[in-house]
Order: structure tokens, then sequence, then C-alpha cells
């Protein structure tokens, strides 16, 4: 069963500027871990912002759990967007403050603005804070501010902050590509099993395709805004990956 | 295990409970203390009976609303003298900072024993003083008209620049320095190749906003005899024409208006 369905997505930034992404469709399902790749300016990044519209689309449609993307906008979209878990590249943390507020920050979406404003979460979402910081291994580092933390551990916060949304997908752009490649792979098993674990489907861009056949069940291709690609990773031949990027030998 | 589970969660809810008393603690001494500032200074402090009632304070108000028109004409030289004088200043005290900047930065200082602190305490001593009060000494020393005011303004502007530069000469990168030196440079090839590049773009920005400054400090030169369109504004203001005083003040919105424009351009040129 698709739970996201897009339709001749197409992207440009500024009127006159050129196309980024020119007419995508793939589907998501409900128990995928798919991976987005392609080279550097493939358009990849500009794809999984469309999904929670932090990037506008210019045409085509998305269709996330039965709604159009595109017609949501003020309380509905960020209804939707709470529900959607984003991680990302540089782990975009607020370094001055606490890995526990952080991680608690992920529950703003379901959060007044006054009790925001005084840091008044409800006992359960500490709760829930506390069991998720125990499975990304980080129950040590509670009241440290984010900024002490390693690039590992700070991505763990990352995946910590995401999942407190409870979200029902996933979304991850480059989530390793700062990060050496043992810890690359530790971090990728966390999400894995995490987004296994907690039954939430994912999308998520990468630039190494190799982490990307070997922890994602589902690839799709991008080259310069087009989709040259999409299979189960069991299909996908090497001739058609040098293929995609073939481009960026310059 | 849950039990365990639990009891950590109360654990941290304490903590957070604690700490938001503190913070809401804070704000609740901040409060006081501006409450008890407003109290001092403007409750107690203001002669409430001779403000008259909001009508009297309207009517005072009211005055200054009927602009004068006539005075037009004699605006447009004050306000360029007005123009040159910031102009003049910043870029004399450009010249000026670069003997300061080149004192008071730690790692191209000529000697950290002497040169240093003079290169400090020139800094210091630019800024404590207010531009009037410099406009008073140069009005003493040179006598009336723009000259002082330019002087003064250029002495105003040497503490922020020198600062500024020679804080960014201390935080360059090293690295470059170390090319230039590696190849055979002098002292002077150092400079200029290894860390005037590297410091430029910081230089022309904060020269671009003192200049922005200055047009501001420039207008008020004249309160002291100095010259440019605060001269208009004190004989306004001595004749008790208030409609006259309002377009002086306009004339100066419109001239640093002129100014904002002419520096946001010229700060996207240069970063």
């Amino acid at each position: 069963m698709a739970i996201l369905e897009v339709r001749n997505l197409r992207v440009r930034y500024a009127t006159a500027g050129p196309e980024i992404l020119r007419g995508i469709d793939f589907s998501v399902d409900a128990d995928d871990f798919c991976a987005v790749i392609g080279p550097s300016g493939a358009g990849k990044s500009t794809l999984i912002r469309c999904i929670n519209r932090l990037v506008e689309p210019s045409a085509g449609e998305i269709i996330l759990f039965g709604e159009d993307v595109r017609a949501l906008a003020g309380r509905e979209l960020r209804r939707l967007r709470r529900g959607i878990g984003m991680i990302f590249q540089e782990f975009n943390l607020v370094d001055r403050m606490s890995v526990m507020d952080n991680v608690l920050s992920g529950r703003l979406g379901y959060t007044g603005s006054l009790r925001g404003l005084l840091r008044l979460f409800p006992r359960a979402d500490i709760d829930r804070a506390l069991h998720i910081l125990d499975r990304v291994g980080l129950s040590d580092h509670i009241e440290k501010r984010a900024d002490e933390l390693s690039g590992g551990q700070r991505q763990r916060v990352g995946i910590a902050r995401a999942l407190m949304q409870e979200p029902r997908l996933l979304l991850l752009d480059e989530p390793t590509s700062a990060l050496d490649p043992k810890i690359s792979r530790d971090v990728m098993g966390l999400v894995k099993g995490l987004a296994r674990e907690y039954r939430v489907p994912a999308l998520c861009n990468m630039h190494d395709v190799q982490l990307a056949l070997e922890f994602c069940n589902r690839v799709i291709g991008l080259q310069d805004g087009f989709k040259k690609l999409d299979g189960p990773v069991e299909t996908i031949r090497k001739a058609d990956l040098d293929e995609i990027y073939a481009m960026e030998v310059l | 295990m849950t039990v365990l589970a639990r009891s950590r969660t109360d654990v941290v809810l304490d903590a957070r409970r604690r700490r938001r008393i503190g913070r809401v603690g804070i704000y609740a001494g901040v409060a006081a203390i501006l409450a008890w500032c407003l109290q001092s200074t403007i409750l107690a402090d203001t002669e409430w009976s001779r403000l008259g009632g909001g009508l009297g304070v309207l009517a005072g108000v009211q005055r200054f609303l009927w602009l004068d028109f006539s005075l037009v004409p004699h605006l447009l030289v004050p306000a360029v003298e007005t123009f040159m004088m910031a102009t003049l200043g910043t870029l004399l005290g450009c010249v000026l900072s670069l003997p300061v900047a080149w004192f008071g930065a730690l790692n191209v200082t000529p000697s950290r024993f002497i040169a240093y602190p003079i290169g400090r305490f020139m800094m210091v001593v630019s800024r404590s003083v207010h531009e009037i009060i410099w406009a008073l000494l140069f009005v003493g020393a040179v006598g009336l008209g723009a000259l002082p005011g330019v002087l003064a303004v250029a002495m105003r502007s040497v503490g922020f620049i020198s600062k500024i530069t020679a804080e960014a000469i201390e935080n360059i990168d090293p690295k470059p320095v170390e090319a230039i030196r590696a190849v055979g440079g002098n002292h002077f090839q150092v400079m200029y190749y290894g860390i005037v590049p590297q410091i430029l773009p910081v230089i022309l920005g904060t020269i671009i906003f003192e200049w922005d400054i200055n047009i501001r400090r420039s207008a008020v030169m004249g309160l002291v005899g100095a010259g440019g369109l605060g001269l208009v504004f004190f004989r306004q203001m001595a004749q008790f024409n208030y409609g006259g005083v309002t377009m002086v003040i306009l004339a100066i919105l419109a001239l640093i208006a002129v100014g904002e424009v002419v520096s946001h351009y010229a700060r996207k040129a240069v970063t």
C-alpha cells in the first residue's frame, strides 16, 4: 500500500530559473526504506523538501496518507509537518540548548506557544524522550549542551528529535554525509532499526551508493532533475549506477 | 523496569521545574528593577502639575507640526555641508585608524609593551569622548565652521574603525601569512599579500557603516557651532520657530535615508 504518491513533480526556484526537478513520479510503500541517490545537484534535497513543503513545488501532485499536500496551508500544513520526522545532513540542532531540550523540541508541533515558552512539556513527553534517548544510546548525555557532543552523537540527537514527533514518515537528507564511514554505518543501522521498530516508512537521500544498497530496500536514482532509476535493491545493476554518476566525473 | 523509568522521569521533571523557577525568578527580578527605575526616574522626578494634562502636551507637540516651507531653499547648502563633513571625517578617520590598528593588533604590533598599549589607549580615548565634546574642543582650537566638525567626526571614528580592524587582523588565518613568508616576502609584502586581502571586506563594511553613523553625527555638529544642518537647527530653535525645527529634522531624515540607501548598496558591493 502506497502511503506517498508523487506525480509529475516539478520545481523551479526562480520563475525564469532552470528547472531543478523535471517531472518526477514515484510512490513509497508503508514498509519501504527508500534511498534517493544521485550526484550533487541532481535535485535530491529539493525532492525531499517538497514532501513537507519546505520547498514549494511549481507543478505536480503529492499525495501523503491520502491528503493532497500542495493544498494545505497554515495550521493544516503544520499538522502535516509534525507527522513527518526530518533528519538533516548537518544535524540542525540548537547548539546552545541541552540534548534533552533539543529532543523535546520534536514535540513542539503538539505543544502550545505558552508551554513552549516555559519549556513546560508534559510528563508523557519526558518519558518518551528518556526512552528514545536510551534507544539511541545517549542516556548519559541528557543534560549536556548539544555542541559538546561528537558528530555521531549529534546525529543521534537529531534522530531522537525526529522520533519524538511520533512520525508517520521519516525524511532523511544525507544523514551520514557529515560523518566518517564507520559512524555512518552505525547511524544508518540505528535509523533502519528504529524505523522498523516504530513501523515508519523512510525516504533517505544518500550520496554513498554502497550505503544505500546495504541499508535500503528500494532505490530511486536521480540525475539532473529526472528519475533515471527506480526499483528494489536486488534489481539495481551496477551499469545503471555508473550511468547516473557518470556526470560527476568531470 | 517501569518503576526505574518513572523515577528517572521524576528526576528530569524536578530538574526542569527547578530551572524553570530560576528562570521565572530572573524575569521577576528584571521586572522589579525596571519598575524601580520607572518609579525613581520618571514617576517621582516629573512635575506632573506642569504638564497641564494631556491637552497641554498635545498643544506643545502641535507647534512643531506647522511646517515652515520657506526654509527649504536655505537647507540645501547645509545639507551638502553635513554630507561632506561626514565623508571627509570618515576618510580622515580611516587614515588615522591605520597606525592605531597596526599598533593595537597583538599579532602585528611593533612592540607588545609600548606600541600595543598606546594603540589600545587611543581606541578607548576616541570612543569614550562624545562627538559633541570633540567638536567643542576643536571649535575652541580652530574656530567655527565645518573644519572642527570634520576633525571631531574623524576623531570619534578612529575608535570604532581601528578596533574592528585590529580585531580582524588578530583573527586572520595565519596560513597565507606563512606562505608569503615562505616565498621570501618582506614585512610590507607579508602585510599586503597575507593580511590585507583577508581583512578587506570587514574593513570596507565597517567604514561604510561608520560613514552612515557619521552622517547622523555631522547633523548635530552645528549645535556647538561646527556647521551643517545642526547650525540651522540651532538657529530655528533659538528663534522659537518650531515649524522650521521640524523642517530641519525632516531634512536630516532625508539625508540619513539617502545615506542608508547608498550604504546598503555599497555594503552589498564589497561582500
